[in-house]
C-alpha cells in the first residue's frame, strides 16, 4: 500500500438542496512506481478524486492513505504531503503569473522556504527534466512560449517540488499531435527512469493506454472497475457503455478478434499491432 | 472535387496577414482559392498555425481579406451592410464551449442570434422550440449554461446557429475539449444536419478519424492550400501527412506498416472496417 | 462544484408573485418603499409589516430565508436602537444609569425606525427572492431606457449586465480552481502580515485577469459571429408583456397605499 483511499466519500454542499455526491465509497490502492490511469466520463468524479489524493479536498467520510498513514488536516502535514505528491491541473499554463520562466518554476521551491541557491538548482534541474535547456529558456516570458513549451514549463513548475508521486488531470488537452507525443515520452521517462509514481486522470486513452500498469474506472462517483490495464481494456463493451473509447488501434484488434482471428486485443500501439498480426500465422499451426 | 450546383462559400485568391512585431507582417494566408458547394462536408486539416482558424473567420466575416475576396452566397464579406446576411448564412462554432454562450439560460442563448436579427418574438419562440426538439435539448431549455456538460454546451451553440437557418456551419475544432461521448454526440449531430438538411459544413479538426467522414479534405500549411481531394486520396497519402507532422487514421497507418511486411492490401483503405475485412479475406485465403 | 454557486437569491417558484411582470414588480416596490419612508404611525407600519408577511406566505418562501435576509441589517438596527435609546430625550425617564438616561420618546422612535427598516428589507427581499436575476436586470434595463436621451447606451448596459450574470459562476469556479492549483504548488494564502497576504494573491489575480480577458475576447467574437451589432435594433424572445393581472396588482397596491396614507389608522 503506497497511495490509495478507503471508503472515500465526498459530498459537495452537504445538507442543502444542492448536495451532490461526487464520490461514494471509493477504495483502491496503488504501488510505488506504478503508472496508473483514472478514467471515466466527464462528471464521474475523476477531478474530485485526484484533488483528494493531494489533500486539496477533505473527505466527507472515509480516508485517503499515503504510505499507510491517513492524510490529516493539519496545515504543516498538508504542506509536507503536497511536497511529495505533485498535482498538475488541467491546462496548467493558465496558472502562470510570473515575468520569467525562472520565477514561474521557482514559485514552488520558494514556497517551501528553500534558500535561493537550492531554488536555482531545482529550477535548472526541472527544466532539464522536461527537455528544455535552462540557459536558453530561464529568462523567457512564460506567456510568449509555444503551447507545447508552456505545458512543459507548467509541469516543470510542479517537478521543482521534487515529488515522488505525480498526478495529472488531462495532461494533453489542447495540444497538437506532436506535443502530445512529446508529453507522453516525458511521462514515460519520469515513471521509468526517475521512478516516479504517475497517476493520470483522462478520457483520452489514445496514448495513455499503452503506458498504464493499472486502471481505475469511475462512473457517477463510484469505482466501477479496477485492476491491471489489460483486464480493464479487454472489457470493451462495458467501457463503451460508459462512453469511453479504446485507442483506434485497439478497436481494430477487437474487430479482428470478433471476426474470429486469433489475435491478442491488449494492443495499444501501431507497432504492437503490426507484430501481433504478423504473429497470427504462427498461431494457426500450433 | 465534388461538383454540386450552387457554391455557398467562395474564396478567390485570398490573402490575409496579422500585424507582427515592429514593421514585419506575418502572412497568415496567401493566394487561397476554395469553393464550398451546397450540402458539402469539407474537413480542413493542417498543423498549428497553418491558417485554418483564420480562414474560418474570413468565411464568417469576422475578418476581411487584404487581398482577393470572399463571397458567401454571392455576397462579398467586405460589405458592412450585408454582414448580417453573411453571418446568418454561415454560422460559426468555436472550440471553447464556455466562451461562446452568451445568455443565462439555454433558450435565451439559442434565441440570441434571432434577437439580433430582430425577428418577431413569436417567430423566435417557434424556431427555438423547433431546434431544441431537433437536437434533443428541450429538457435543458431553462438550465443555465454553466450546469451543462461540454458536449451539451457545444450542442446549444450548434442550436443557436441552426435557429438562424444557415446554409453552412463553420466549426473550429468543436470537439477538442470534449470527452469521447460528448465528441461522438456533437459529430453525429453535425453529420446528421449535413445529410438530412443539406447544410454545408466546414470542419477544422485534428482528429484524422473525424476528417475521414468528410466529402472533401482541404490541407493547409503555412498559409497555403497545399492539396485538396477525397479522404481516400488525401488521408492515405501518409508521406504528405507525416511531412506536415499530421497523423493518418489508425487504419491507414496500420495498413501501411502491414504492406511493408508484405501484406497485399488494397490501396485505398481508410476506415477500420475496410482494413479488418481486407485482413480477414487475406487470412481466409491462407 | 459549479452546482454550489447560486446566483443572487432567487428561489424558484410558481406563485402569482413569482409570475408578476418584473417591471411592475420593481415599480410597485419603489412605490412601497417611498410610502414606508413617509409613514408616521405605528398602526400603519404594523399593517405594512403584516402585508409583507402575507406576501411571503403567498410566495411560499420558507421562514428561514426571511430571517437570513434580515441578518445583514441586524448590526445597523442595533446601532440605530442604541443611538435613539440614549440620545433622544422626551417623555418619561425609563432607566437611569449615572448620567445616562433612557427616555420613553427615544424607545418609541427607535423601535419605530427599526421596524421601518425591517419592512424595507422584507419588501426588497421579497422581490429578489421571487425574480430571476435576468428578469431583474431586464426590468431595471427598462427603467434605464429614458437615459438614452442623455447619452447612456441603455440597451448595451442591459446586455453587459446579463453577460456578467452569465459569467459570474464560470469565473467563481475558475478562481476556486486556480486557488487549489496554486495550493498544490505550495502557496499559502493564510499566514503572514496583511502585506504578505496581499502579495500572496498575485498568483491568483494575474491568471484570473489573463483568463477573463481571453474569455472576453472570445465571447466578443462569438457574439459578433451571431450578428450582434452595437446600436442595431434587437427584439426579445420573451416579450415583456404586462398582463391584466399585473395591472390589477398594481392598482390594488396603490389603493392600499392610498388608504393607509390618508387614514393612517
Amino acid at each position: 500500500m503506497f497511495i490509495g483511499t478507503e471508503k472515500l466519500t465526498h459530498t459537495y454542499m452537504p445538507g442543502t438542496p444542492f448536495a451532490t455526491e461526487a464520490l461514494q465509497d471509493v477504495s483502491f490502492n496503488l504501488q510505488q512506481g506504478e503508472f496508473a490511469l483514472i478514467i471515466g466520463p466527464s462528471g464521474s468524479g475523476k477531478s474530485t478524486l485526484i484533488q483528494h489524493l493531494n489533500g486539496l479536498l477533505r473527505p466527507t467520510s472515509g480516508r485517503v492513505l499515503f504510505e499507510g498513514i491517513a492524510v490529516g488536516s493539519n496545515k504543516h502535514e498538508l504542506l509536507r504531503l503536497r511536497r511529495r505528491i505533485g498535482l498538475v491541473f488541467q491546462i496548467p499554463e493558465e496558472q502562470f503569473f510570473s515575468e520569467s520562466v525562472f520565477d514561474e518554476i521557482a514559485f514552488a521551491p520558494r514556497n517551501l522556504g528553500l534558500d535561493e541557491s537550492e531554488v536555482e538548482k531545482r529550477v535548472n534541474e526541472s527544466l532539464e527534466k522536461v527537455g528544455m535547456q535552462a540557459e536558453k529558456f530561464r529568462n523567457r516570458h512564460p506567456f510568449r512560449l509555444s503551447a507545447g513549451q508552456k505545458r512543459l514549463v507548467a509541469i516543470a513548475a510542479v517537478l521543482s517540488l521534487q515529488p515522488e508521486v505525480l498526478i495529472f488531470d488531462e495532461p494533453t488537452v489542447g495540444l497538437d499531435a506532436i506535443s502530445r507525443k512529446n508529453l507522453y515520452n516525458l511521462l514515460t521517462a519520469l515513471n521509468q527512469k526517475d521512478g516516479l509514481t504517475v497517476i493520470i486522470s483522462t478520457h483520452h486513452l489514445d496514448q495513455a493506454a499503452a503506458l498504464a500498469d493499472s486502471v481505475l474506472v469511475l462512473n457517477q462517483g463510484r469505482l466501477v472497475m479496477a485492476g491491471p490495464a489489460e483486464n480493464i481494456f479487454n472489457k470493451r463493451k462495458q467501457l463503451y457503455e460508459l462512453g469511453l473509447t479504446l485507442p483506434p488501434v485497439t478497436e481494430i484488434m477487437h474487430e479482428l478478434a470478433e471476426k474470429g482471428l486469433p489475435v491478442k486485443t491488449a494492443v495499444y500501439t501501431l507497432q504492437e499491432a503490426r507484430g501481433e498480426i504478423k504473429n497470427m500465422k504462427r498461431r494457426y499451426k500450433p | 472535387m465534388v461538383s454540386r450546383s450552387a457554391a455557398i462559400v467562395e474564396a478567390k485568391n485570398v490573402d490575409y496577414y496579422y500585424p507582427g512585431e515592429g514593421e514585419t507582417v506575418w502572412p497568415a494566408l496567401s493566394g487561397i482559392n476554395l469553393t464550398v458547394a451546397q450540402g458539402e462536408y469539407v474537413a480542413l486539416i493542417g498543423p498549428n498555425g497553418s491558417g485554418k482558424t483564420t480562414l474560418l473567420k474570413l468565411f464568417n466575416a469576422l475578418l476581411t481579406p487584404f487581398g482577393g475576396e470572399i463571397l458567401v452566397q454571392g455576397i462579398s464579406t467586405a460589405n458592412e451592410e450585408t454582414l448580417p446576411a453573411v453571418r446568418q448564412a454561415c454560422g460559426m462554432i468555436f472550440q471553447n464551449p464556455d466562451n461562446q454562450l452568451v445568455a443565462t439560460t439555454v433558450e435565451e442563448d439559442i434565441a440570441f442570434g434571432l434577437e439580433n436579427l430582430a425577428l418577431p418574438p413569436a417567430e423566435i419562440r417557434r424556431r427555438v422550440e423547433d431546434v431544441a426538439c431537433l437536437l434533443g435539448l428541450r429538457k435543458l431549455l431553462r438550465q443555465p449554461p454553466h450546469l451543462l456538460s461540454g458536449g451539451e454546451k457545444q450542442k446549444v451553440a450548434i442550436a443557436g446557429v441552426l435557429a438562424m437557418e444557415p446554409r453552412c456551419i463553420l466549426m473550429d475544432e468543436p470537439t477538442a475539449m470534449l470527452d469521447p461521448a460528448g465528441r461522438q454526440d456533437v459529430i453525429d449531430t453535425v453529420r446528421d444536419l449535413n445529410k438530412r438538411q443539406g447544410i454545408a459544413v466546414v470542419h477544422v479538426t485534428h482528429f484524422p478519424e473525424e476528417a475521414a467522414w468528410a466529402d472533401r479534405i482541404v490541407v493547409l500549411n503555412e498559409g497555403q492550400l497545399i492539396v485538396q481531394g477525397s479522404p481516400e486520396d488525401v488521408l492515405t497519402d501518409l508521406s504528405l501527412l507525416h511531412e506536415l507532422k499530421l497523423q493518418g487514421p489508425a487504419a491507414v497507418e496500420l495498413a501501411a506498416l502491414l504492406r511493408e511486411d508484405g501484406y497485399r492490401l488494397p490501396p485505398q483503405i481508410l476506415h477500420n472496417r475496410e482494413l479488418v475485412d481486407s485482413i480477414c479475406s487475406l487470412e481466409r485465403k491462407n | 462544484m459549479s452546482r454550489s454557486i447560486i446566483l443572487g437569491q432567487y428561489l424558484p417558484g410558481e406563485s402569482l408573485i413569482h409570475r408578476l411582470n418584473p417591471r411592475l414588480k420593481i415599480l410597485t416596490l419603489v412605490l412601497i418603499l417611498i410610502l414606508l419612508f413617509t409613514l408616521e404611525t405605528y398602526s400603519a407600519l404594523a399593517a405594512f409589516l403584516a402585508f409583507a408577511l402575507l406576501l411571503f406566505a403567498l410566495a411560499k418562501v420558507p421562514f428561514r430565508y426571511l430571517l437570513r435576509g434580515l441578518r445583514p441589517v441586524l448590526f445597523i438596527a442595533l446601532f440605530a436602537l442604541v443611538i435613539y435609546f440614549f440620545f433622544t430625550s422626551g417623555g418619561i425617564v425609563l432607566v437611569r444609569i449615572g448620567f445616562i438616561t433612557v427616555e420613553s420618546e427615544g424607545v418609541i422612535e427607535g423601535l419605530f425606525i427599526v421596524t421601518r427598516l425591517a419592512a424595507l428589507v422584507l419588501f426588497s427581499l421579497l422581490v429578489t427572492l421571487t425574480t430571476t436575476p435576468l428578469s431583474l436586470t431586464h426590468g431595471m434595463g427598462y427603467f434605464l431606457k429614458p437615459l438614452r436621451y442623455v447619452g447612456l447606451p441603455a440597451e448595451e448596459v442591459a446586455m453587459i449586465m446579463s453577460v456578467s450574470l452569465r459569467f459570474i459562476p464560470t469565473l467563481m469556479e475558475e478562481s476556486q480552481r486556480l486557488m487549489r492549483a496554486q495550493l498544490a504548488r505550495g502557496a499559502d494564502f493564510e499566514t503572514g502580515s496583511i502585506f504578505r497576504k496581499a502579495r500572496s494573491l498575485v498568483p491568483l489575480i494575474v491568471p484570473l485577469f489573463v483568463s477573463a480577458f481571453r474569455r472576453a475576447d472570445e465571447l466578443a467574437l462569438a457574439m459578433e459571429a451571431r450578428c450582434y451589432r452595437i446600436g442595431a435594433k434587437r427584439t426579445r424572445m420573451h416579450e415583456d408583456v404586462i398582463l391584466p393581472r399585473d395591472w390589477a396588482v398594481l392598482a390594488f397596491v396603490i389603493m392600499l397605499l392610498f388608504v393607509t396614507y390618508t387614514f393612517g389608522f
